[in-house]
């Protein structure tokens, strides 16, 4: 055997070795901020989707969801999920290098992410052009899926979504209990997520008959939010909606209170408002206020599976799942049953699964009818609902069938 | 509209007090032996984190905590003159360039390092002597824990401007004019610049407790407030107290006002307006002697 027959027969043994080793794993990257400013939100995403690999890879007692049973993935011979974690810093250019590392070099073939929608835009560039499906757990910008992508597929609801939801629940309780919503005072941040959600805002109370009597842009992570408070303060809506994350949520609830004003209601777009360290660091001025989520932790009577999923994500992560890290956790699931249907790790086979998904809602954790794409790769069956906080919980106030606790309307 | 523009002013009175203090740390070690601190933020987060810890371990109030937190900060301050900044120092080539590249490269670490040890999570401290309370007076709504912080800067200052007028002080400003000459009349350069930085750490300590008793605290936390710093420090003058404290308080000012009077999303652009102008017209800040 000369050096060059040897060289060959090396070379194929390592190709075959590794043609084995995919065969027994699939790479999946997930693009979060797990350092800066959005950290805290980005770890916890990091541990949900952990849970959600755990969940499909490990051996456990069945757990009533979609491949609850553990064990891999059934359609690929039983191949493991292998997750690799990148971080974006919350930086939407960070974030589109890290989608090119790990798709080029990890060879990740499908990629979850990101929390903001700043970062989802360009990372969902990135898996366009390599041809990889990019799941947007999180990123709920509305222009997002009206880009004409073919790899983008996006399970959570988006703003407009979330945001008619929100004004169909101010008509519901205005029906209720005959204090219907006159003004709005919008709040929201300098990004893509605040903008677009205040567009939506606005559009919606105006079909609504709702007059907006403020429209407060802020700066995001400002050192001081007095002024904005003031400006509120000044205005003195019937409803405050702000959209704002997490230290931004902090803050405007404090400084609100600094000022002796005390908002009849807040109802917040979600983000860092659902945040355990929001209700944890705004302490008591946190209760009463109302946000719309996608997630009720406390809809386990129809969701059977939400109490042993919420006991996995606790163990690891000592806080109960929330309405970020729950769809985190879905986004995940979805992809896996797509690539499990699939029957491989073909990046054009997972997409033609993904465009055929059609998941019944009792097979997810989420208050929704099920995840089913529309053409520009919306899911459409998901509903959001309407929580507010009691001494420092969320509990769902609407839909009305659905509802833990009865709303507190003082406006 | 009059009572949102007091009230507005008020605030931005508040706020400025405590950017004054943040930056006259800043000031201090640059006007001493121009180098930019990069990790001032960081320090500020540093002090942040020590008061919340203190306060979860034992709950002793923020205010009882101040000579404890400045103590600690104050050897953190020699400890990295001497274990970082010295050394920077005698490198022989590039001196500028290393100079800024250990600050950041300081700043980049602790933020890292705070992340490790304490996590991810926005704390807060929720209980002190002074959170919750609300003055109202005269239709403006004053929280108390925020005039404390002004008040205690106010004192940090009064404190800073006796150190100034002390025989330490004196060598201060001898070894600020001219560094090398310093040494021949027996003054111990080494010694001041380690004793600069540790006043300019506890100055920024003082800043980071007080403000710990009303704000959040997470390891970004120093870099809204160190973007500030640096502006106010060159608004003021490089190197001067006085100019600090009006400076701070000038972007106080400017800032809740357009806040107010314009649109929140440009209160930004009024402090770097107003920065430029200044600059324009007289370069070396408003109290620079250089």
């Amino acid at each position: 055997m000369d050096r060059r027959t040897l060289l060959m027969a090396a070379g194929a043994l390592t190709l075959a070795g590794r043609a084995a080793r995919a065969a027994e794993e699939v790479v999946i990257g997930a693009v979060y901020p797990l350092t800066g400013n959005g950290a805290s939100v980005g770890l916890d995403a990091k541990a949900a989707i952990e849970t959600a690999a755990e969940l499909i890879n490990g051996t456990h007692a069945p757990v009533a969801t979609l491949l609850g049973k553990g064990g891999g993935l059934a359609g690929l011979g039983g191949a493991k999920i292998r997750l690799v974690f990148a971080d974006s810093q919350n930086d939407p250019q960070k974030a589109r290098a890290e989608a090119e590392r790990i798709i080029t070099q990890e060879k990740a073939i499908a990629i979850v992410g990101s929390y903001t929608s700043a970062t989802g835009a360009t990372i969902s560039q990135v898996t366009e052009r390599y041809e990889v499906p990019y799941i947007s757990a999180d990123n709920s910008s509305p222009s997002l899926n009206l880009r004409g992508l073919k790899w983008f597929f996006r399970t959570t609801p988006h703003d407009i979504m979330y945001t008619q939801g929100t004004f169909d629940f101010f008509a519901d309780v205005g029906k209720k209990t005959g204090k219907p919503v006159k003004t709005v005072a919008l709040f929201y941040e300098d990004s893509i997520f605040g903008t677009d959600s205040s567009n939506v805002q606005r559009k919606l109370a105006e079909a609504a008959g709702i007059k907006v009597v403020a429209d407060i842009k802020y700066r995001a992570s400002s050192p001081s939010l007095s002024s904005e408070a003031q400006s509120l303060k000044a205005a003195d809506a019937d409803v405050i909606m702000p959209s704002s994350y997490t230290s931004d949520a902090i803050l405007i609830m404090k400084s609100m209170a600094e000022i002796g004003y005390k908002p009849k209601a807040v109802m917040a777009q979600g983000a860092g408002f659902q945040e355990t360290a929001f209700l944890t660091a705004a302490g008591p001025l946190a209760n009463g206020v109302m946000s719309r989520s996608s997630f009720a932790l406390d809809a386990g009577k129809t969701r059977p599976a939400i109490d042993p999923v919420n006991a996995l994500y606790k163990a690891k992560n000592n806080k109960d799942m929330n309405d970020n890290t729950s769809r985190e956790f879905t986004a995940l699931m979805v992809l896996a049953d797509a690539i499990n249907r699939a029957g491989s790790a073909k990046p054009t086979d997972i997409q033609a699964a993904l465009k055929a998904t059609n998941i019944p809602g009792d097979q997810l954790i989420m208050p929704w009818k099920g995840v089913k794409f529309d053409e520009t790769g919306q899911n459409i069956l998901c509903n959001p609902v309407i929580q507010q906080v009691f001494d420092g919980t969320y509990k769902t106030i609407w839909p009305f069938d659905l509802a833990a606790e009865a709303p507190v309307w003082n406006i | 509209m009059t009572e949102t523009l007091l009230q507005a002013a008020m605030s931005g009175l508040l706020m400025g007090l405590l950017y004054a203090l943040v930056a006259a740390g800043l000031s201090l070690i640059f006007g001493l032996m121009d180098v930019v601190n990069f990790a001032h933020g960081e320090m500020m987060m540093l002090a942040m984190y020590a008061t919340f810890v203190i306060w979860q371990a034992t709950g002793l109030d923020p205010l009882l905590q101040i000579p404890i937190v400045a103590v600690v900060m104050f050897a953190l301050g020699v400890a990295v003159y001497r274990g970082l900044i010295a050394r920077a120092l005698s490198v022989q080539f590039n001196t500028g360039m290393v100079q800024i590249f250990v600050t950041f490269g300081l700043a980049i670490f602790l933020r890292g390092a705070a992340q490790l040890v304490f996590g991810g999570e926005f704390k807060s401290i929720t209980s002190s002597w002074l959170s919750g309370r609300t003055v109202h007076l005269a239709g403006i709504y004053l929280p108390l824990p925020q005039v404390a912080a002004g008040l205690v800067c106010l004192l940090a200052f009064a404190a800073l401007l006796l150190i100034s007028r002390t025989e330490f002080g004196r060598a201060l400003e001898a070894t600020r004019e001219d560094r090398d000459a310093v040494a021949l009349i027996g003054i111990d350069r080494d010694r001041i610049f380690a004793l600069g930085w540790g006043l300019g750490a506890a100055a920024v300590g003082i800043a980071g407790v007080m403000l710990a008793s009303f704000y959040y605290v997470s390891p970004n936390v120093g870099a809204n407030f160190a973007v500030i710093a640096y502006v106010t420090v060159a608004l003021g003058g490089f190197g001067s107290l006085a100019g600090a404290l009006v400076a701070g308080l000038l972007i106080g000012e400017i800032e809740a006002l357009t806040a107010v009077v314009l649109e929140p999303s440009l209160k930004q652009v009024g402090v770097f307006a107003v920065y430029l102008l200044v600059l324009m017209v007289r370069p070396r800040g408003l109290f620079g002697k250089l």
